[in-house]
Parts: C-alpha cells; structure tokens; sequence
C-alpha cells in the first residue's frame, strides 16, 4: 500500500449526459471507511464508479494525496474496485487472480505469486490458492476478489455493496475482516451499502468513519 | 426406425465405400501425388476464407450480440441470412457483384466462403461473448491493465475456445467446399470434393474417387477433433446470464460503423444477384425471369439444361420430402435423448452427417444403391434420403433443446390425473413436439433446396435440381444464361429465407407458448 494519502472528493457532479444530483464534496483520510448509503437508483454506484475512473465525471475534481486523477484512466488510478459479485477470472486459478495486479505492473511472474499468497493469508485463504476459482463458496471468492483488489496496492479502495450476496452471519463477519485489513493497508476506502445497519457498522467507533446519505 | 434409416442410409453407404477403398490398388492411389496437392491447396484457401471470415465476423459477433440498439435484433438475423443461402446462389451472387473486377479464382472464392460463413463465426463467438461479465473487463481495468490487456488477458482466453471451434468450422466448410469451387474457382482453389466429383462422374475411377474421400475425412476428422478438444478447455461456460450493454460516446459510432457494415456486407451480393436478374446488355429486361417459364430462351443449342420450370418443380418435391422425412426421423433421434444414456447415444450418431461431407456422402449413397444391382436413382429417392441425412443433425440440433425445456413434471401430473400413459406423454412434450416438428421440418425443407454437393452426385441427368440447373448454366456462355440462372436463383433466395424466417417465428412462438403455459 502506499503512504495513506486521503481521498478528496470535490464538487463532483456525477450522471450520463446529465448531472443525476447535485455537486457533492468530501475526503476520506487514510485507514478510515466512509459509508454511502442510500435506496436503489439514487447513484451510490455510479458515484463509485466516478471515482474509479469507470465513468466520466461531468465536472469536479478527484484527488489523492497531491496527485488529481481526474482526467486519468481507470487503469492509472490505482483505485481499486470490490463489487457485489466477486467478478473473479474463471480461466485463473484463486493464486493467480490474486497475482494479476502485481502482474499489470510489470512484477514477474514469481514474485506476483508470493505477493498473491501473502494477502491471501491476510484474507484467511492461504491454503486455497491452488484452487480453480468454481470451488469457491461466496464468502470465499468475496475474500479472494478483496486480496485481489488489494495486491495492485491501491491509493483508495471502493467497496459496491460487497456483502449483499452473502448470508447475515458471514457479512457480519466479513464486515470485521475488511475493516482490520483496510486499517492495516492504511488506505482511505469507500463502502456504497443500502443498509443503514451495515453502514454503521463499517464506520461506528472507527476514527475517520463517517457515513453519507444520498 | 430412425435407427433403421441411419443403418440403411448411412452406414451402408459408407460401408460401401470403406469396401471400395480396400482393393488392389489403394496403395497406389495413396501414394498419387494428385489428392494430397488438391488437399494443400484446399488446406491454404480454407486458412485464408477462415481468416477473412473470422477478421469480419468477429466485430460482427461483438457489436450484434453484446450491444443494445434499435434493430439489433433485426441486424442479428440479417448477419444469419448468408449461412441459409444455397452455394450455388452466394457464388453466383458473388460473379454478379465482383465477377468483372476479380474474375474467377482464389479471391472471389474466400470472398465467397467468408461470406458464406459470416453466421457461423456471429453465432458462435457471439453466443459466448454475451455471457462474459463485462464487468470483468472493469476489474481488470481497476487493476492496472490498459484497454489491449484487458481483452488479452480476460475477454480472449474466455473466448478462444468459441473462436477455435468456429474457426474449425469454417475452414471445414471452405476445405470441403463443392458449389463455389465449381462455380467461381480456377486451378488454386481446387478442393478433394470436387476431385470426387471429377472421379466419380468424369473419369468413372471410383476406387480414386474412394480414397480422396477418405483424405478428407481424415483431414475434417482431425480439424474436428482439434475443435471438440478447444471446446472442452471452456472456462466459466456454465453462465447462463446475458450481459447486453448499452452504446455510450465513443462506442455507439462503432457500434454504428459495424451494424451499417454488416447491412452492406449482407445485401450487396443479394443486391447485385437482383439486379443481374432484370439487366441485358440492353438496359433493363424481364426476358431472364420470362425465361424461367418458358421452354425455348434458354434450352437452345446442344447443351442439356432442364427447364427450369421443371427443375423448381422437383426441387420442391424434393424438398417437401426431406422435410418430411427429417422431422419424423430428427423428432424421434432428438426425442430418444430424453429416454437415457443409449439414447443420447444414438442422437449422437445422428450427428454423424455433419462431419462426412456431401460428395462422401453421395458417393457413399451412389455406390450402395446407385448402381445394379440395386439402382434407386430412377425412383428419384435418393436425392430427398441424403438431403434428409445431412438435415437430421440440424433437425435434432433444434429439436432437442426444446424438448429438453419441456417439464416433464407435466407427464406426471397429466399420469396422476389419469391419462393414460402415451396421453401424459402427449400433455408433457406434445406441444413443444408439434412447435419443433414443423421447425423442423421446414429448416429441412431449406437445407433440400439449396443443396448441391449430394445432389450432384445422385440427381438423375434429366432430373436436376434447381441447384444444379443454376450452376449448368454458369458452365454456358452467354448473357442469356446468366440472366436466367440469376433469376432462378433469386427465387431459391426468396424460398429458402422464408422458410427459415417461417420456422424462426414458429420457433418463437412455440417458446413463448410454452412459457405462459409452465
């Protein structure tokens, strides 16, 4: 991970063509979690994916640290992406959709490898890195797409609603697990829910944590 | 019975000319330079119809089959329009538009075979490239890779495996190519098919004929092999979710770009087929079409052509048969899929045509019953049989998954209601028999009409299809002759394409039917 610069998030007008809500502005400082909760439709996602790089901004800006990524590609960002699904290569085995980050950026090989089965301890999968990516239960493959997104050593991590797929007692769980990691990878991280009980979770009695209505 | 029919009309014939390849001479016909040139050049012209056919199809498969625009499914069955179109009529169709610029030879035949092909390569690619997460490619983007890498290393190795199998497809059908060849092709597009031909008509040397069938067999046989292997090394391939994606900025011009290509690339043949139609060397003419219907413009001279009022007469009986019985025979095959792994079995075998090309097969079917001392080519069933065979695999092929979609719940149900068996039976699969039955039937119907590989080796000379009429008149000289074989195969245009656009329709329906009635 990198130094932990905050997020800042400056009249940011999101939408496809047109502004589907008014300017919005906040920061995220490292090692913390803002929530985004809101009702379906009301942006939360694109507004993730605004932030990404996936969708074009229609004005505002985006900043980590000193470095405004605005007008960067999605792939220069170095903002890293959890969605609701794990979205996990299916012709790469749990190891190597882990190594493909660290591969992008020109690591051999060999080395992606260890950085993969590194976060994969941190994720409690360091047995399960041989596996094809089908013999995944749910939780599991959320925590494989988590490390994944985690070993490109992002400035910022998104969460998409990451824990809506999965059954009461393991998103309660995973939520513990992502938040120790995002604290140790110290790096400001964004959770779009439309839980309110999952939003306060992700950010009560944190330092920084603070959540958003949309 | 079906199994009667394949043992009958299949088996046999390819026993017979398994007999006539084992003989005295086979070494020597071996080792004859003669079918393993013609097998190098069909390899090369069948890698370059490929190629071309997989650089214009692919962005064809990606646009047509991913993206959401008005039309779509409308362009989508336009880019389906060639692969139903006889050879005889895309070779012709194909002299009309680029005959003067490109003559005969190796261009105008992997234009043609491209052409002839675009389908295959839309289907099938497209078929897997709509079930890819177009969200893996985001994720992969998120992680650092630049648009190139993003489809080198997640969109193509999901891919790969449907454009190997496409790939093996296509080069099949150019490498096994009859119509075009003869039509449109020079010395460097020669294929094994037509050296069959040749073999077995012209020089009367069946046992050469024999073992050029044979070379390629092995050659289609090995190809298939390859693709069947491909197939198997699909990942992710049980996604049954379609990811349509809607055209923003930059990608709804090419989204544009490629559906307006797609339309030209499609029509312009037809067009031009059209066109050659009402057009002399005098302006505009109904003389060829007034041909069609009449006995002297273009019977003159000494070369037997057929009237081709008669020749449209046969073919549909021909064809009326082979729908007939293709839908009996491909509906009970595709029906003894549902009864267990023998079965299963057996509808496999049923395939079996697919991969023997239409001269083996009429070489086959012409060695068992085609001369003393059984000669059936006088009570013209041959023709309707083989058609019937090389349609059994498509019939079975749209059957089956409809029949699998019944419920057969429902059999139970009706039981526990008191129908008698073969009446829960009925209840269960008959709608969905009767929808697939006639689908079935007429896809046959438009396979008979437009074949011309089998029939040439079956069809009686005084009894030729319109196929072979169209394809005895390009082999004449003159604008006569031309104009009428376009306006026949205008009207072979317009009958196939219906009939395929019919059993589209029944198709639908019978899916929506058996939707609201689950």
């Amino acid at each position: 991970m990198s130094d932990g610069a905050p997020l800042q998030v400056t009249d940011l007008v999101i939408g496809y063509g047109s502004p589907l809500r008014e300017p919005l502005s906040f920061s995220v400082q490292p090692g913390s979690v803002l929530a985004i909760v809101g009702p379906s439709g009301c942006g939360k996602s694109t507004l993730l994916a605004t932030i990404a790089g996936i969708t074009p901004a229609l004005s505002g800006s985006v900043t980590i640290g000193d470095r405004n990524v605005t007008s960067l590609p999605v792939n220069e960002r170095k903002i890293g992406m959890v969605f609701q699904e794990a979205l996990l290569f299916p012709h790469l085995n749990v190891r190597d959709n882990v190594a493909y980050g660290p591969r992008r950026q020109g690591v051999d090989r060999s080395h992606a490898r260890e950085e993969a089965d590194r976060l994969l301890t941190w994720v409690d999968l360091a047995s399960l890195g041989d596996r094809s990516i089908e013999e995944l239960s749910g939780g599991q493959a959320q925590r494989v797409s988590l490390a994944r997104a985690l070993a490109a050593k992002p400035d910022v991590l998104c969460l998409d609603e990451p824990f809506s797929a999965l059954d009461a007692p393991l998103r309660a769980r995973l939520a513990e697990d992502v938040l120790a990691i995002i604290a140790r990878a110290q790096i400001p991280a964004i959770h779009v829910t439309h839980d309110p009980n999952e939003a306060r979770t992700m950010t009560h009695g944190r330092a920084g944590g603070s959540i958003l209505s949309m | 019975m079906p199994a009667i029919f394949l043992v009958a009309f299949l088996l046999i014939p390819l026993a017979s000319l398994a007999a006539q390849i084992i003989g005295p001479g086979t070494a020597g016909y071996l080792f004859d330079a003669l079918p393993w040139q013609v097998a190098g050049l069909a390899a090369v012209q069948a890698a370059v119809s490929t190629a071309l056919a997989l650089t214009l199809g692919l962005p064809m498969a990606n646009v047509l089959t991913r993206y959401r625009f008005p039309g779509r499914r409308w362009a989508l069955a336009l880019a389906t329009v060639p692969f139903v179109l006889p050879t005889v009529v895309v070779a012709l169709a194909f002299r009309a538009l680029l005959g003067g610029t490109l003559g005969s030879g190796f261009m105008i035949v992997v234009l043609a075979h491209a052409y002839l092909n675009l389908a295959v390569v839309v289907r099938i690619v497209g078929a897997r490239w709509v079930t890819i997460d177009p969200r893996t490619v985001t994720v992969a983007r998120t992680l650092g890779a630049d648009t190139w890498t993003a489809f080198r290393t997640v969109t193509w190795p999901a891919l790969r495996p449907a454009i190997a199998s496409a790939a093996a497809i296509v080069f099949v059908f150019s490498f096994t190519s009859l119509g075009v060849v003869l039509l449109i092709g020079d010395a460097s597009t020669r294929t094994l098919e037509a050296l069959v031909l040749r073999q077995t008509s012209v020089l009367l040397d069946f046992q050469a004929a024999a073992v050029s069938a044979a070379i390629q067999a092995l050659v289609v046989g090995s190809v298939l092999l390859w693709a069947a292997r491909q197939r198997a090394s699909t990942v992710g391939g049980a996604a049954r979710d379609f990811f349509l994606i809607r055209a923003r900025g930059g990608s709804r011009l090419a989204v544009g770009l490629v559906a307006t290509a797609t339309l030209v690339i499609v029509l312009a043949p037809v067009l031009a087929l059209v066109w050659a139609s009402v057009r002399s060397s005098g302006g505009f003419t109904l003389a060829w079409w007034s041909g069609l219907f009449g006995s002297n413009t273009i019977d003159a001279g000494s070369t037997r052509i057929g009237s081709p009022l008669a020749a449209m007469g046969r073919s549909v009986a021909f064809a009326l048969a082979t729908g007939a019985v293709a839908a009996i025979v491909g509906g009970l095959a595709a029906m003894s899929i549902l009864t267990g792994r023998i079965g299963r079995a057996f509808a496999l075998a049923t395939a079996l045509p697919l991969g023997i090309s239409a001269a083996t097969l009429g070489l086959g079917t012409l060695l068992a019953y085609g001369r003393p001392p059984l000669d059936l080519r006088a009570t013209g069933l041959l023709v309707p049989i083989a058609h019937a065979l090389i349609a059994v695999p498509l019939v079975v092929a749209v059957a089956a998954p409809t029949l699998r979609s019944a419920d057969p719940r429902l059999v139970t149900v009706a039981a526990s209601l008191g129908a008698s068996r073969s009446r829960a039976w009925w209840t269960g699969y008959g709608p969905a028999m009767r929808t697939v039955m006639v689908a079935a039937g007429g896809l046959a119907c438009a396979v008979s009409l437009g074949e011309f590989g089998a029939a040439s080796f079956l069809a009686r000379a005084d009894g030729p299809t319109v196929p072979l009429v169209i394809a005895r008149l390009l082999g004449r000289p003159g604008e006569a002759s031309f104009g009428v074989a376009a306006a026949m195969a205008v009207v072979l245009v317009i009958m196939t394409t219906t009939l395929v656009a019919a059993v589209d329709r029944g198709g639908d329906r019978g899916g929506d039917r058996g939707g609201t009635r689950v």
